[in-house]
């Protein structure tokens, strides 16, 4: 056994070398790509956010001016956590709108059907996004489809264009089709067998959601909702567009700051703040995704 | 007045146009090991989900206590199952997997914790209390399940192949845990299994079943030796299955005009008539094997085709010059001891009292 291995682990050793060649050739246009078109742009615009900008021409520099001065301003730190509070509450709310959808395709229809459905779901991204947002403006302006519909039962005229309502229905507009097949393909996959347990171990059918279906899904669940949330949080055209830019997200901060006074090195600072943000809530959310147990209600 | 524990009557059960079973008529006593055995799609899962309320039968009646069944829900029963794959919760650890019943119950976690520690306990797995079910072997989890389900100390569990995945040392020690716990605990126990060996070394009965319809109940020596039809004398055990003609009756011996020969056979308690045309079995075990022409009455001469070597047991297919199969199995060291080769020509024996007739299909 022994001198099997030992035979086996040199072979390998002599071979090495030649593979070594091969996943080098393979590998140089990813990692050359990878080099040019997303850590070169980075390093530049964390360089970049350290220039100044005199009489509308930036200028190479280092200094810290761009970040100690967004850092002080009341309105970054304002739009900073009103895009965190807002793409969060549309995380929370697709993910909650699309679970009846997804439940349904997983477990009340036949297989047929969900095949159809997903393939339907797909469909949305065939338009372009800033196509279907302008949709809404005929659905949801005071004189549009869903205030005339309300207006027969003397209710309205509601306004939704430009409020916060505008701007989370834009969002899912981006979100809800890939949340909902996320979550019903990961439904789809749990094993009947582990529904069927719960129910023949006394679990009553409306507590089989909590107890199995939940915690069968934790990984799929949490990344669809880390999609939603990347999605929402670094989105332009629905709070610019529907949300009429009424409390600035930071994409539309970036907007601002790069047409007043072409302050390109402060539009970094809020770019890099912003990956650095994402870069962290999907780093916690995918850890939690794949973490050992989910204890639901510890006794 | 008392009732069976559970009672099927004319209990059937189609999925569309399909009928996965008819006509189950039968009864379950408190405290026995009944085993349900047949050929995959005979039916058997089916009947042990209608017990388990995970199917509602189409038409008949089911009774527990002489309580109406049949659309009581799963989760209203206290039919406990055991699932070919387990079904263990990989989200909880091996004393949640097991507490889970009682939590559904509303047991106080100060009971369930103690109660399934006993359980793990008695199966021998406390140990794992802790451990992640993904971290556990087969046999172990194997435990684990029927922690799981007898912690709700149940009148009646379900198994249903639950042996099916382990190696074949595990399944011996296994089924000696189960018949050790059953006899132990006085639970009824029903176990759904294809395998033969499995059935006959636990149960105290045993229903056969095929395409959907009981062919035989019986205590597992009465369908290993008087198999009532052919279906059954095929699929349990090694038969030889005879067919002919009753052409002469003296003095309590019928004589039987075959194709490969003429035989005759005790008449005991069934009732023969000249002209009859039966079939009948002798089990491959009582068949006698000779190099020479034994002086008997019912004997044959046949060609070797294959043997069959399980554990110390052989068995020899072998074909008469009429092309009818015979089977007879020996003790492998006295097997050894004769020098036989395939294509060599041999005679089987057979006792006049060692046959059993089948009814008529």
């Amino acid at each position: 056994m022994g001198g099997f291995n030992t035979a086996l682990f040199f072979d390998m050793k002599s071979n090495r070398e030649i593979i070594n060649l091969y996943s080098l050739t393979l590998r140089v246009p990813i990692i050359f790509w990878q080099l040019l078109f997303f850590v070169g742009p980075v390093l530049f615009m964390v360089a970049m956010s350290f220039f100044l900008v005199k009489n509308y021409r930036m200028m190479e520099a280092f200094e810290f001016i761009n970040w100690t001065k967004m850092f002080s301003k009341n309105y970054f730190w304002d739009s900073y956590w009103f895009t965190l509070f807002i793409a969060f509450i549309s995380t929370l709310l697709t993910m909650v709108i699309a679970f009846p959808a997804s439940f349904t395709l997983a477990f009340r229809v036949s297989e047929n059907f969900r095949r159809w459905a997903i393939f339907l779901l797909i469909i949305p991204f065939f338009t372009s996004y800033l196509v279907r947002t302008f949709s809404w403006y005929v659905i949801l302006a005071e004189k549009g489809v869903v205030n005339a519909l309300l207006s027969y039962i003397n209710l309205g005229p509601f306004i939704m264009l430009n409020t916060h309502i505008g701007t989370l229905v834009g969002y899912m507009t981006l979100t809800l089709p890939l949340v909902i097949i996320l979550q019903t393909v990961t439904m789809a996959n749990i094993d009947k067998n582990l529904i069927e347990a719960a129910y023949n171990l006394g679990c009553k059918p409306y507590f089989i959601i909590q107890r199995v279906i939940i915690p069968l899904s934790k990984t799929g669940f949490i990344i669809a909702a880390i999609f939603c949330f990347i999605l929402s949080f670094g989105d332009f055209v629905a709070p610019f567009y529907l949300g009429g830019s009424q409390e600035p997200t930071l994409p539309i901060l970036i907007l601002d700051t790069t047409k007043s006074g072409q302050q390109w090195p402060r539009a970094a600072v809020v770019a890099i703040v912003m990956m650095v943000t994402l870069f962290a809530i999907a780093f916690i959310g995918i850890m939690t995704a794949y973490s050992k147990s989910f204890k639901n209600d510890k006794r | 007045m008392t009732y069976p524990l559970v009672s099927f009557k004319n209990v059937a059960k189609n999925f569309g146009k399909m009928n996965a079973v008819t006509n189950l008529n039968f009864e379950i006593e408190k405290g026995e090991f009944l085993a349900i055995m047949g050929p995959s799609g005979c039916g058997k899962t089916t009947t042990l989900r209608m017990l388990a309320g995970l199917e509602n039968p189409s038409s008949g009646e089911i009774r527990f206590n002489n309580r109406l069944m049949n659309n009581v829900k799963p989760h209203e029963r206290d039919t406990p199952l055991v699932w070919q794959s387990l079904a263990l919760f990989p989200f909880l650890n091996v004393q949640e997997n097991v507490e889970f019943g009682l939590k559904m119950r509303g047991i106080s976690s100060k009971t369930r914790q103690k109660k399934s520690l006993e359980w793990l306990e008695k199966l021998e797995v406390r140990e794992l209390a802790k451990r992640d079910i993904s971290t556990l072997s087969g046999g172990q989890k194997q435990r684990v399940a029927l922690a799981r389900s007898l912690v709700m100390e149940p009148e009646i569990l379900l198994l249903d192949e639950p042996l099916s995945a382990l190696d074949a040392h595990l399944v011996i020690r296994m089924q000696a845990v189960l018949t050790q716990l059953q006899k132990e605990l006085g639970i009824t126990f029903v176990y759904v299994t294809h395998s033969q060996s499995e059935a006959f070394a636990m149960a105290n009965r045993v229903i056969i079943m095929n395409v959907g319809e009981i062919s035989q109940i019986g205590t597992p020596k009465d369908i290993y030796r008087s198999p009532t039809n052919q279906f059954v004398a095929e699929f349990v055990g090694r038969n030889n299955i005879l067919s002919g003609k009753v052409y002469d009756i003296k003095s309590k011996i019928a004589f039987i005009k075959t194709n490969s020969g003429n035989y005759n056979f005790e008449i005991i308690d069934q009732n023969i008539e000249l002209g009859n045309t039966l079939n009948y079995i002798i089990s491959a075990d009582l068949m006698n094997f000779s190099l020479v022409k034994p002086k008997n009455s019912n004997i044959v001469n046949c060609k070797l085709i294959s043997e069959e070597y399980i554990g110390s047991m052989v068995t020899l297919f072998l074909e008469s010059v009429d092309g009818t199969e015979f089977k007879i199995q020996m003790q492998e060291r006295e097997h050894s001891k004769l020098n036989i080769q395939n294509g060599g020509k041999y005679w089987l024996s057979w006792s006049k009292k060692n046959v059993h007739t089948l009814k008529q299909d």
